[in-house]
């Protein structure tokens, strides 16, 4: 079974996503910061991260630059509200980009795609 | 031993070099508060005044994309005209501002008035074959035409207009920005113009072009900054409301999919009206701020409308296991303001106070009557504080520290404060708490015990 981190600071989101991705066939862990998700990724392997990025300037975005230089060969999809950071991920920091929306279907299928189902 | 000057005094009666006087009059009117209008008014009239360089008419052209427009002509309209205003511009005690005005009242005439004259000329500045006015415009050049019916470089239709024979045209420019151009005759005198007067028709022009320039910079400043500010506005929105949409769509996929989940059933629902409550907050801010429009301030007394905000439910859920104090002076003036917004205000600065505060901590409301005229409202946390970076910031629209909320807060404080005219401060060291202190206008004369 293929192993998801999810890093949110939304505990709705967090279950929401938790019960759908599990409903699909992945073990699912949710942690509520970055450096939360720091201590796990120390500890356990993951198959793939999904994670938030808050402001720009703020916390969030340096501890997910961490979270990248420890498992850089841990595809990593940024799931946000904002649309306007894609291009200053992309380049650097992540495999995929996907906006949040009120359906899951790309974040699913860019799951599947990431994890070669 | 030190001397003091005042900065030259506009004088078009001054015993100064023509020079001079003709340097002070512009500089110092670029220094006032009027509209770029009133200012070229201003170096036309400095043109074509006796203490000026004393020109008989003067015309502006200003550019607009690529095109250059006729815009205003100053001057007698006939040889009769002119010897009348003259004579009344040269009596003892008039001054730079009679003489501003009289123009200005030239300019305001509408029939018959010169300006009416040149507004529909229009010029490409980028065509090929260019013609004069356009001609110096576009090439930076000064143009002095001694025998304009000779001259084929001339527009025909600006030639009938004119009507003389000679004329100066002074481009005006900045940094390669083409800004329009004057041209400057003697229609009723017949003097011919001198090398003196095209020297300093230039120093008026250099000085008019970078005045023209700097303002036009000025103005695309303050619209890229607002549009700035309307793009920050729409990504904050769009993240406040994101988050939300994303869970009401998901949770209600959910029940979609699984009708006969009856667990799920009652959590999910909880769970997309509460955030459907959170859309409705985001509007609301967003509205409320947008809202500040205040009436005269009236005179008021903060005490009921500080109690009443520390009664409210909300502000009491947020003081649980932190202590409140609530220091008003006795003897306290009324203030300026409105009660409204001074409590939306107080509201503001509480709820931040007490989120910032941690279980045990103190968040203290004081008010004093202090130097004279002003009451003084002080909100002070034991919280954490702020870093420099975030205080720089704090009245920044949608800046926020907070996960929730648009950022908006302080701002709104900020204004209300702006539009009593009375004024904010903070204080604030990391880990030290924070202060802020909001002066009102006191509705009565200084403290009568001293």
């Amino acid at each position: 079974m293929k192993k998801i981190l999810i890093v949110e600071d939304e505990e709705a989101l967090c279950l929401l996503y938790k019960e759908e991705l599990s409903q699909e066939g992945y073990d699912v862990m949710t942690v509520y910061d970055a450096e939360q998700a720091l201590e796990v990724l120390n500890r356990e392997r993951f198959d793939l991260i999904i994670t938030d990025i808050r402001m720009p300037g703020r916390d969030g975005v340096e501890l997910i630059t961490q979270i990248l230089g420890l498992r850089k060969d841990i595809p990593i999809i940024i799931n946000t509200a904002y649309q306007s950071y894609k291009e200053d991920f992309m380049t650097w920091a992540a495999d995929a980009y996907v906006v949040k929306s009120s359906s899951l279907q790309e974040l699913k299928s860019k799951i599947k795609e990431l994890l070669n189902q | 031993m030190i001397d003091r000057y005042q900065f030259l005094v506009p004088d078009f009666q001054s015993k100064e070099p023509k020079e001079l006087a003709l340097l002070s009059i512009i500089s110092q009117s670029f220094f006032q508060p009027f509209s770029i209008e009133d200012n070229l008014l201003v170096i036309l009239t400095a043109l074509t005044s006796g203490s000026g360089v004393g020109f008989n008419r003067a015309m502006l052209f200003r550019t607009s994309g690529d095109k250059l427009k006729g815009e205003v002509w100053l001057g007698p309209r006939s040889a009769e005209e002119a010897k009348t205003i003259w004579e009344v511009l040269s009596t003892p005690g008039i001054g730079y501002v009679e003489i501003i005005e009289h123009n200005r009242g030239l300019l305001t005439r509408e029939a018959g008035s010169l300006s009416q004259i040149i507004k529909p000329l229009v010029y490409s500045l980028s065509q090929e074959n260019l013609t004069i006015p356009a001609m110096s415009a576009a090439r930076k050049e000064m143009l002095l035409v001694r025998n304009s019916r000779q001259e084929a470089f001339v527009d025909p239709k600006f030639l009938e207009i004119i009507g003389v024979d000679e004329f100066l045209c002074v481009p005006l420019f900045a940094q390669d920005e083409i800004m329009g151009v004057i041209i400057l005759d003697n229609a009723y005198t017949r003097q011919t113009i001198e090398p003196k007067d095209v020297k300093l028709a230039s120093l008026c022009g250099l000085m008019a072009g970078n005045y023209m320039y700097t303002t036009m910079l000025h103005n695309k400043m303050i619209e890229m900054e607002r549009l700035a500010a309307l793009g920050e506005m729409a990504i904050f929105i769009t993240h406040q409301l994101r988050n939300p949409l994303t869970m009401i769509g998901g949770f209600t996929d959910q029940l979609l999919n699984s009708p006969n989940d009856k667990s799920k059933k009652r959590r999910n629902l909880e769970i997309i009206r509460k955030e459907i409550g959170r859309l409705e907050d985001v509007l609301y801010e967003l509205v409320h701020f947008l809202k500040v429009d205040m009436k005269k301030p009236v005179p008021f007394d903060l005490r009921p409308e500080i109690q009443a905000v520390l009664q409210s439910s909300d502000i009491k859920i947020k003081s649980e296991g932190i202590e409140v104090l609530v220091d008003i002076e006795e003897r306290l003036p009324k203030i300026l303001g409105d009660p409204t917004y001074f409590g939306e205000a107080i509201r503001n600065l509480l709820n931040n106070a007490l989120e910032a505060t941690p279980q045990g901590g103190r968040v203290t409301v004081q008010s004093r009557w202090e130097d004279q005229n002003w009451v003084v409202v002080r909100i002070q946390d034991t919280g954490k504080g702020m870093l420099p970076a975030v205080k720089e910031k704090l009245f920044s629209p949608f800046f926020s520290t907070k996960d929730k909320g648009l950022g908006l807060g302080l701002l709104f404080v900020k204004r209300v404060m702006e539009s009593c005219g009375g004024k904010i401060e903070v204080d604030s060291e990391a880990g030290q708490g924070t202060l802020f202190r909001l002066y009102f206008k006191s509705a009565e004369e200084g403290r009568s015990d001293g």
